[in-house]
């Protein structure tokens, strides 16, 4: 019997050692098995609270027409104070993916930086916020960073916000198994490409390959000599040395481009807008680097809590923007058939207005937890043969916390992750 | 029982003389030499400069004076605009060298005396000495590399993570 147990365990120990997993230089114990279904992913933020009143369900004629089909006419008493831009591109959105037209921000205060958090962490901030403070659970981008083999570097992530504020947490976590190490790039275009930033940056040292060696030599042997140990991201993300000449690089340029004009009317539309300019740096970060995940967000929207009809015209503005990012993605080389594009409000707006009236006599709108405040829309685009094309799904399916599992999914790190999210990923939008 | 009740005696005067058993007073020693205030190598720094300490520090090691607010509040917005925070401050650094009015040892006084450089660049910078093995290695280094000028040595040491500590 003992010699019977000693050779079940023998094997057993066997085995054990057979299938024992290699533990990767990463700290992981597994490499990355998942398969891609694409090998980039844009998520664009149409935030700062839209309403599905005014957005898929066009109670005022149809503001996102480089996103929606139909030609729905804009409401007579409004038409006045909305620019007409046209179409950034000769397809409309919702032809190239799945729209899914009642999504939910089910949980959590109807704020912007909580439905960003939420919807960029895939879970519901259920507690008092302190914007001051990261995240505690991971972000989007250190599950990506973390959990793809061989790891990405911060160059493939990318947190493009059009403001600062507490904006500038979420591109990683304080969670101890995540953090800085797996954070995405964060760059908020507007403070970048200023007077001010170029004033600081602009005019830089040049020094040559050696120079640079020679300087790095002398920083090892610092930084080797310095005792304390380094607290980790207390310089944000780190990219590696490489990586950070080639943004150096792309900043001067982009410097550059501003002072030569060329960031003027770059669209051919007039000056941009807020939340146009954003994308439009995106997309330049997008054609620069091919990043594998990149979230970008725009706001400008929000105005809805005093101008109803100035919503209304940045909400096309914000149309005119994701249109233009698709048409960028697909004219990028490695990007070009294989990104999808998510876009999604982080929250809607009340049902009821407050009691200002904007010039066309029409109510503005906050957001204040009630249910219509909750209700929005996801638009997930994609190549054919990937993403189910033209497709509309008019019940209430999915909500903000299934955006990171898809996300997973997409960039085939779910299984990596798979229990540690209470979202799903939203299968019904892929082949 | 009686030798417990004896026990119990001791304890108790030892417990009634025991505070006066210390109280002997301490002699000044002094030992003739200078006070000397010096940072070892190493020191603690346990915390890590803020934006406005980073940016007001650089231009006053590199400038020698203090820098305005304008200047400040202009230099703050890239660092708030991106998140790979060294990345900024080199950017930064390499702009204040760039910029005629900084004060520095030119080549020929940093060759002159090395030491004395060594020893200046670790106050300015470091607010420390450096230790004989540091004095050693860079000494070293500068001398067999003609190349290597206060303004990379400059460079080199506000972009180290000691610079970026307090």
């Amino acid at each position: 019997m003992k010699r019977r147990g000693f050779i079940k365990k023998a094997a057993a120990t066997g085995a054990a050692a057979f299938v024992a997993p290699y533990i990767l230089p990463s700290g992981r114990l597994f490499a990355a098995t998942g398969t891609r279904i694409v090998d980039h992913v844009v998520f664009c933020l149409f935030a700062g609270g839209v309403r599905n009143l005014e957005s898929v369900h066009k109670a005022d004629g149809n503001l996102m027409p480089n996103t929606l089909l139909g030609n729905e006419s804009i409401s007579t008493d409004i038409a006045s104070g909305i620019q007409s831009i046209g179409m950034a591109g000769s397809q409309r959105l919702q032809e190239v993916g799945t729209l899914f037209k009642e999504f939910r921000f089910n949980q959590g205060p109807t704020g912007h930086f909580s439905g960003h958090s939420s919807v960029m962490t895939g879970v519901y901030n259920l507690q008092d916020i302190n914007i001051r403070q990261r995240p505690q659970t991971p972000t989007v981008f250190e599950y990506y960073r973390k959990h793809t083999d061989p790891n990405a570097s911060a160059l493939n992530a990318w947190w493009v916000s059009n403001s600062l504020g507490p904006y500038p947490a979420l591109n990683f976590s304080t969670h101890p198994e995540y953090g800085a190490l797996y954070g995405a790039n964060y760059i908020q275009p507007s403070s970048i490409i200023s007077q001010g930033s170029y004033d600081a940056l602009g005019n830089p040292k040049v020094f040559t390959q050696e120079q640079q060696d020679k300087v790095g030599s002398m920083r090892t042997f610092f930084d080797n000599n310095f005792g304390n140990q380094e607290v980790l991201g207390s310089a944000g993300v780190t990219n590696t040395i490489a990586d950070k000449v080639a943004i150096e690089s792309f900043i001067l340029q982009a410097f550059e481009a501003a002072v030569a004009g060329s960031y003027n009317n770059p669209w051919g539309i007039g000056g941009l807008s807020g939340d146009q300019f954003n994308v439009f740096f995106a997309e330049k970060i997008i054609e620069q680097f091919q990043p594998e995940l990149m979230v970008v967000n725009m706001q400008d929207v929000d105005v809805c809590h005093t101008n109803f009809t100035g919503y209304a015209n940045n909400l096309v503005k914000a149309d005119y923007a994701l249109g233009h990012l698709w048409q960028t993605i697909q004219s990028t080389p490695g990007m070009a058939d294989n990104t999808v594009l998510i876009a999604l409000p982080e929250h809607g707006r009340n049902a009821a207005p407050n009691t200002v009236i904007d010039a066309y006599g029409r109510y503005a709108l906050d957001h204040t937890n009630d249910d219509m405040s909750r209700e929005i829309f996801c638009l997930i685009a994609g190549p054919t043969g990937k993403v189910l094309q033209n497709q509309v799904i008019n019940q209430v399916v999915g909500e903000s916390i299934d955006v990171v599992p898809t996300i997973a999914k997409i960039l085939g790190f779910h299984d990596q992750i798979g229990g540690m999210l209470p979202g799903q990923h939203l299968d019904a939008a892929f082949v | 029982m009686k030798q417990i009740k004896h026990i119990a005696l001791l304890f108790l005067v030892a417990f009634i003389l025991l505070p006066f058993a210390g109280c002997k007073k301490e002699k000044d020693i002094i030992y003739e030499v200078n006070d000397v205030d010096i940072n070892q190598p190493n020191a603690n720094k346990d915390y890590v400069k803020s934006l406005t300490e980073f940016i007001s520090i650089a231009y006053a090691d590199l400038f020698g004076q203090n820098i305005s607010q304008t200047q400040l509040q202009g230099l703050a917005v890239p660092y708030s605009g991106f998140g790979d925070l060294k990345l900024i401050e080199d950017m930064i650094i390499k702009n204040f060298l760039n910029n005629p009015s900084v004060v520095m040892p030119t080549d020929e006084v940093m060759r002159t005396n090395v030491d004395q450089f060594l020893l200046d660049t670790y106050q300015k910078f470091f607010n420390r000495y450096p230790n004989e093995f540091e004095i050693w290695y860079l000494k070293g280094l500068i001398n067999d590399n003609s190349d290597i000028t206060p303004e990379l040595v400059y460079y080199s040491v506000m972009t180290s993570n000691e610079y970026r500590y307090y």
